[in-house]
């Protein structure tokens, strides 16, 4: 018998905030155990929760990136269960109004375009953490990410492979950064995905028993999970190894198993009811439209454009639509240079250069895109040179600095005074007659020693253009 | 209630009551059930549900981060901790 | 100075905050309630804490874990003359009992005019700090200190909405709809004085029954009970407050823990609210009681396109024994504690007004105490 898996995900992603959902607490991650913690996100009476704007704000953007319609008027619910993450024993979450609901987000894999439906969109609060201590046999509670505003995208069953999900995930990824709503760092924990899966005889119409698979901290690791779970469901349906129940499993990516959960969590009944501290957040039109408004170009939409309109390369064009970042930085260094092609090459080879070796990542990028364009048109109009230029760019990488009054400050302002080129030169032929001798010789590299040694005497304000002319007119007058 | 359902609402709410304190939570919840009666003798079916009393919409803050209190502060009436994380005994997965 | 006490469900930084319970036994808040801070501001002084009913919802016994007396402590103190005020958080009407049975003026605030930003979280739809005093004046001196709107509560009205305390109202009371509930002859002798007085004033009285109101109690036990079964889940002897010394697993931790601690009265009140929320239940309970609130709410505003404020009794008798029951005696108090409504009680009765009517039931209170006559 043929069978085909339906698969439906619960994606967890942490919001860009520099604050806590509820609470004023940092919402950093990396944080000493229970550093970023106050009264209400450790469980201790009378603090009243406020929402935090910027969550509503990305909330909303989340939705309308993934084309959802927007509850205009959105509340908050409590949900109960006990475990030791959860300092009030409730989660903050949204049952009866979330943020956005009724979207779809179009995928792409080596069968074509499909579009997956996202049943809701809601906003709540992380859990906090749990060390396992096997000197002591306990197990010890950090609540830094108690609190640490989250939305979860609820996919319809829509998936039938690991492929596909895959592509839904990083097209969800694509979306969220491109957008500033997270990060959407796997490996710290930033996105996260529980996947409810199901296998059916091909052409059915009846769901299978559906399981849910937590603990997946990698897309490779849900990959393997994908592809176990499905074989482990074809085995107990054809060959009656076990019986299937739906329960919520734990992925062990080392022993490469599913194991069904004990904890309480998955336990019970969550007894659901609105938050009355939290009154309903009314979205009115001023407030949907700010957000609208701030909506970027779909990543693909931006590609597009740079190639056709800028004629960039689509290795350059996809390097840049990689990130957010990598793009305003771009398009504000455009908007003051003019050259598409030299912006992009600042951007693609110099700043990924600065960003590798202080290893960081596209989207951690900071310099200030007008002023990256500003340098770019003192190399162009040859006020500054290349060498020099680099050496600012790599000062605007630790502030906020205009490059004109910088590259004057530190003598970098190219010399138009040809006596002292002329001066420079005829004490450079002067030191090294072998080298003049090498090039009248037919030597070309003894050429570029010269060169070399001028420029650096001249500390390499001088248009390289100027310099080879007045150098080669030297020698040969020498 | 039954005293079945009364024992899975004890270990969903973490509490563990004796018998003569089931007996008096058991007639506590048949005279809650009877007093239903003059509520179900309201029709609310055209009636909106009233969760917040005031009409007060969308209190929201700034995104702003602020440290209230130190670690030290918090845990200060902890029953346990270790290394500044409170503790508890180990969980199984 | 002027002393006040507060009630033990106000959490303050130099005082230890049990609510009542022994699982909150020394529990010490890392902050002082905002009420604490603009009584302060406005020169009071903090005389000490008063004792109350485990998680304050107990009204007509004492289930402190420590045996002492909410009535004893606050109205003893008053009639004394040592304060001026006593700050009580009114979550099942518990205040309101006590200040009727004592002779004393209490004032449930309208909901929202108050901070609850440091009120230990019981039934936070419906709660409210109020005050309790000797006079109606001292009542609305203290009630002036603290209203207000506060950035750290988000139930709160904006500042455009808080009526001015300060001032008695310029427009008296006219008429006042009397809502018939079955009480002893004491209680009942108190409406007669109310009546009289309120007769003898030129202010019109109209007598009223309503199912609706009456069945204020059951869908507030309803919320109430939920809502504490919620809020209390965070009291779990992880993080601070009482752990069990009988515990190996996390299981035993929790569960002894709030076995250990809690009292009947709150565990009753546990195990109903969580099967009120019960995916079985929740429509037929909890979402009932959700829209009865609505009906009770939209009773009352029919009632005040009439009347100025409503009279009820705020308990059956002047005292309460063991067989009485905080669930079954809240049907005085309910009706304004599940529509957030402000309540006054002075002379033995309760007067209900519309939101904001505060300084009105003030007025109203005042001659029915004959202050300042």
């Amino acid at each position: 018998m043929k069978f085909e898996t339906v698969i439906g995900l619960e994606v967890h992603v942490e919001m860009a905030t520099a604050s806590k959902i509820f609470c004023s607490c940092s919402a950093k991650f990396g944080a000493e155990q229970n550093d970023h913690v106050c009264p209400a996100c450790c469980g201790m009476p009378g603090m009243l929760p406020i929402v935090n704007k910027k969550v509503v704000d990305l909330g909303m953007t989340a939705g309308m990136m993934l084309n959802c319609h927007i509850n205009r008027t959105t509340t908050f619910d409590k949900k109960s269960y006990y475990y030791p993450d959860l300092p009030c024993s409730y989660q903050t979450t949204q049952w009866f109004a979330p943020v956005a609901v009724n979207g779809t987000v179009e995928i792409e894999t080596a069968n074509g375009k499909k579009a997956i439906r996202i049943k809701q969109i809601h906003m709540e609060e992380d859990a906090g953490k749990l060390v396992h201590d096997d000197w002591t046999d306990t197990s010890l509670v950090d609540f830094n990410r108690t609190s640490v505003p989250l939305i979860e995208i609820v996919s319809q069953p829509d998936l039938s492979s690991a492929e596909e999900v895959v592509a839904y995930l990083e097209r969800l990824r694509s979306l969220l950064r491109f957008a500033k709503v997270s990060d959407c760092r796997m490996e710290q924990g930033s996105m996260r995905c529980d996947v409810n899966l199901s296998v059916r005889p091909e052409g059915s119409d009846k769901l299978g028993v559906r399981t849910e698979m937590k603990n997946m901290n990698s897309l490779s690791a849900i990959v393997r999970a994908i592809e176990y779970e499905t074989a482990r469901h074809i085995d107990a349906i054809e060959n009656g190894t076990e019986e299937l129940v739906q329960e919520t499993r734990r992925w062990d990516d080392v022993k490469g198993k599913s194991f069904a959960m004990r904890n309480k969590e998955t336990a019970g009944d969550y007894r659901y009811f609105p938050d009355p501290n939290v009154m309903p957040i009314v979205i009115d039109d001023a407030w949907y439209d700010s957000v609208k408004a701030s909506l970027p170009e779909f990543p693909e939409v931006k590609k597009a454009r740079y190639t056709t309109e800028l004629g960039l390369s689509d290795y350059d064009a996809n390097l840049l639509t990689d990130s957010r970042a990598l793009c305003d930085c771009f398009e504000a260094a455009l908007a003051v240079c003019g050259s598409a092609k030299e912006a992009a090459n600042w951007l693609i080879s110099d700043c990924m250069n600065l960003l590798n070796r202080r290893q960081m990542t596209a989207d951690q990028l900071t310099v200030n895109g007008t002023a990256l364009g500003q340098l770019i048109k003192l190399v162009a109009d040859g006020k500054v040179g290349r060498g020099n230029a680099k050496k600012i760019l790599e000062a605007m990488f630790e502030a906020d600095l205009d490059p004109a009054k910088y590259a004057e400050e530190n003598g970098y302002i190219v010399s138009n005074d040809t006596g002292l080129i002329e001066k420079v030169i005829k004490e450079a032929i002067a030191a090294d007659p072998k080298a003049v001798a090498d090039f009248k010789g037919g030597k070309e590299k003894a050429l570029m020693a010269l060169f070399g040694k001028c420029m650096k005497q001249l500390k390499g304000n001088c248009d390289p253009q100027v310099l080879r002319t007045l150098l080669i007119d030297e020698i040969n007058k020498a | 209630m039954d005293k079945n359902t009364l024992l899975s609402l004890e270990k969903v709410n973490q509490l563990s009551l004796t018998d003569a304190q089931r007996d008096a939570v058991l007639a506590f919840f048949a005279k809650q059930e009877e007093d239903m009666a003059a509520l179900n003798a309201i029709d609310t079916s055209n009636v909106e549900r009233m969760v917040h009393v005031m009409p007060i919409l969308t209190v929201v803050r700034e995104d702003v981060e602020k440290k209230l209190f130190t670690r030290d502060e918090l845990q200060k009436g902890a029953p346990e901790t270790m290394d500044g994380y409170w503790q508890v005994p180990r969980l199984v997965e | 100075m002027k002393k006040i006490l507060l009630d033990d469900m106000i959490l303050t930084k130099d005082l230890p905050t049990a609510a009542g319970s022994k699982m909150l036994d020394g529990y010490m808040s890392l902050f002082d309630a905002t009420v604490v801070e603009k009584l302060t501001a406005a020169g009071f002084e903090i005389g000490g804490k008063v004792p109350v009913g485990e998680m304050a919802i107990d009204l007509v016994g004492e289930t402190c874990y420590a045996g002492a007396t909410h009535t004893a402590a606050a109205a003893k103190a008053l009639k004394n003359d040592t304060v001026s005020g006593v700050i009580a958080f009114d979550v099942n009407g518990a205040p309101r009992r006590v200040a009727a049975q004592n002779d004393l003026i209490f004032l449930k605030p309208t909901y929202g005019t108050v901070s609850r930003y440091g009120t230990v979280p019981v039934a936070c739809s419906g709660e409210t700090v109020g005050v309790m005093a000797n006079t109606v004046t001292d009542c609305r001196q203290v009630l002036t200190a603290i209203v207000g709107k506060d950035e750290r509560d988000g139930t709160m009205h904006a500042d455009a909405l808080t009526y001015d305390l300060a001032m008695d109202m310029a427009k008296p009371a006219k008429k006042v709809a009397i809502l018939k509930m079955a009480a002893d002859a004491e209680v009942t002798a108190k409406i007669e004085a109310a009546k009289a007085e309120m007769a003898a004033n030129g202010i019109e009285i109209t007598e009223i029954e309503s199912a609706e109101l009456m069945a204020a109690k059951t869908a507030w036990n309803i919320l109430m009970c939920a809502e504490l079964c919620n809020n209390v889940s965070r009291y779990d002897g992880i993080k601070y407050g009482y752990r069990t010394k009988n515990y190996k697993t996390i299981d035993e931790l929790y569960t002894n823990s709030r076995t250990e601690a809690f009292g009947d009265l709150l565990k009753t009140a546990i195990l109903f609210g969580s099967d009120v929320l019960s995916t079985k239940n929740y429509m037929a309970k909890y979402d009932k009681a959700l829209r009865i609130r609505r009906v009770i709410a939209e009773v009352f505003a029919k009632l005040f396109a009439n009347a100025d404020a409503v009279l009820m009794p705020a308990c059956s008798k002047m005292a309460y024994t063991d067989a009485d029951s905080a669930f079954e005696e809240n049907k005085y108090t309910a009706p304004a504690s599940i529509t957030g409504l402000p309540a006054v009680v002075a002379g033995g009765v309760q007067l209900i007004g519309p939101a904001f009517a505060d300084s009105a039931l003030l007025d109203l209170a005042k001659i029915l105490v004959k202050e300042g006559k």
